[in-house]
Parts: C-alpha cells; structure tokens; sequence
C-alpha cells in the first residue's frame, strides 16, 4: 500500500521536475538576454482552443496562434518568433503541422525573475521522427503569395498595404506628424 | 487494489489531457504591444519598445503574426486571443489597428503554464497613443524611420 501511495505521489510531482531540453538542440543563439536552446516533442495546438475551448477549423487557417503542447510534461509553449530576422510570427511555419505530432528545436526565453515563461522562438521543425528538419523561415514567401499587389523592392514590412495605410493616416509614431517632422525629431 | 489502479488510470489521463479552464473577469488598462521585442530584449529594454518610439515597429510585428498582449499597469503582460469577438489573434485587423494604444480592456483573464491569457470582450475606453517615449528614446529600431531625403 505505502508503495502505491509513494508511487502516485511520484506521478503526481513527475509533470513538475526540471526537465532539460537543451540537449541534441541545434538552435543557433540569437544572443538573447533569456535564451536558452531546448528541443523537444510536441503537438500544434491552436492556442485559444486550448485555453478557452472556443475552436476554430484547421486551427484557424492561419488566422489564430498555434502552440506547441510539450509531450514531455504537458506544458503550453507558445511560439512568438519563427527563424527569420525581422518581424515575422510562426504561426505559417507551424499551421501545416495542426493537431499533428512535431519535434522542434528552437530558443526558450526564461527569465524566472521577470516572470518569462515558455516563450519561444521556433527555427527548425519537422513530424515527429521524421529524418529531415524544416526551416522555420516560410512566412515572408507566404506573405508575397497573400499580397502580389505589394510585389517591389525591399522588405516585406516597407511594403505591406495595411501597415502603410495606418503611417499614412498617423505618421511614423502615431502622432500626425508628417515623415520629414518625425524623422527629425527622433535623430 | 481496484481503486488505487482505477486511481492511476485516472491520473495518468487527466494529466495531458487538461481541458479548457473556467476564465476570470476582469477589466485592465494598459497597452497593446509586440510580445516578442518586450520579451526576447532584442531591441533594447521594456521602456523602449512600448509607446510612440516603438509604434511603427509594433505595427510590422503584429501585421507580421507576432503576438499581441496588453501590457497592463501592473506590468503584466497579457496574451490577447479576442478582441469583441474577434478571433484572428495572428496579424487580424483588429489588433493591429490598436497597436501601442492605451485601451481599457474588459474580458476574461485564463492563467496556463505561467502566461496570462485575455479575452477581451469589450474595448471600454481606446485613449490611443498616449506613451510619447520617442521624446526620450527616438525611433526603436532607428531604421523604423527611413531618411526621407533619400
């Protein structure tokens, strides 16, 4: 009996232990304060659904952020960057893998002080045992696809429509200012 | 014997398979922001990259699938997943139109694995962008505002 109580005591505190998921990962630093390189398994959730059972098809169809719910202990992981430098979230480099089983790799954010938990930068992933990982970098070829319109020179995000429109109306710093009076009063 | 099995059985599903929660109302004032820049540091310290310095920044990362919180006065940072009923939490409309304003947010507050989750039912008051940093940090990124001359 006192060996089936220790045992569910065990169960019960297992989820909790300190992992380490830093081993085997190839994530690449991004020389962040918080960083730290962790792989692990994991399914693709859609996070609202997870949270407050309102559900969406296909996860949203690209629409919703998707989270990665750790297989290891069962933690929500909610992925804010994919592996592009610059502006661009993961929800298109994991919305193929929706409700499906993935391993990623990647940088978590701690900060125990601050409160940072499970925050993510996701760079490569792949199904669940597959042989061959995938970039976390398909966001902005999605965006020239979503947008031909917005077709030039330079990135995405001197381009996008809807971004333009609002500096347009607003100014740089959301203040009227025209482009010369903001840009001369920030240097 | 058959109910401590029955007890394991139970446990061992309940664990992964933790359903949605029961939310909390609440109402928050505070500011709409790119999690990512707040979080990761990669542009400097939390005051620079709120308010006006940052505002043509939050609105590349938003438009761009980054999520959105509001950074209330508390100085927690809420994950939004819906604003009045919009659920497009991944580059929506809604959201990028209220990048770095200051809103007053009443909805229902879910709490998972150390983030705070928000539902924002309604948007009480939008005062707009009332953080005017930029007389402070200028421009963060300082690219965010190209050379007109140029």
């Amino acid at each position: 009996m006192k060996k089936l109580i220790f045992l569910i005591a065990c169960l019960a505190t297992a989820p909790a232990m300190a992992q380490d998921f830093s081993e085997n990962s190839q994530a690449r630093s991004w020389n962040l304060y918080a960083e730290e390189p962790q792989t692990f398994s994991a399914k693709v959730v859609d996070i609202t659904c997870e949270i407050t059972g309102s559900c969406a098809e296909n996860c949203g169809n690209g629409n919703r952020q998707l989270g990665l719910l750790r297989e290891a202990d069962n933690v929500l992981i909610f992925p804010n960057k994919n592996s592009q430098t610059g502006f661009q979230g993961a929800v298109v480099d994991l919305l193929p893998f929706c409700e499906q089983m993935v391993d990623v790799d990647g940088l978590m954010l701690i900060d125990e002080d601050v409160g940072l938990n499970n925050i993510y930068q996701l760079q490569l992933i792949k199904a669940k045992g597959a042989d061959e990982w995938i970039k976390a970098n398909t966001w902005s070829k999605a965006w020239a696809k979503k947008h031909p319109e917005a077709k030039g020179k330079g990135p995405w995000f001197r381009r996008d429509p809807r971004v333009n429109a609002i500096i347009a109306e607003t100014g740089f710093l959301g203040q009227g200012l025209s482009h010369e009076e903001a840009y001369e009063i920030t240097r | 014997m058959r109910l401590l099995t029955s007890a394991l059985a139970a446990f061992s599903f309940a664990g992964p398979a933790m359903a949605a929660s029961e939310g909390e109302r609440i109402q928050i004032t505070g500011e709409i922001i790119d999690t990512w820049c707040y979080f990761s540091g990669v542009m400097g310290g939390p005051d620079a990259v709120t308010g006006s310095a940052h505002h043509t920044c939050a609105l590349w990362c938003s438009a761009g699938g980054i999520p959105v919180g509001l950074l209330g006065e508390d100085g927690e940072v809420y994950m939004v997943l819906k604003i009045e009923g919009d659920d497009a939490n991944a580059s929506g409309d809604t959201q990028l139109n209220l990048a770095s304003h200051e809103i007053t947010a009443d909805g229902t507050l879910y709490k998972r694995d150390g983030l705070n989750y928000l539902v924002v039912e309604t948007v009480v008051t939008d005062a707009g962008i009332t953080k005017l940093n930029h007389e402070d940090y200028g421009v963060v990124p300082p690219f965010a505002i190209p050379n007109p001359n140029k």
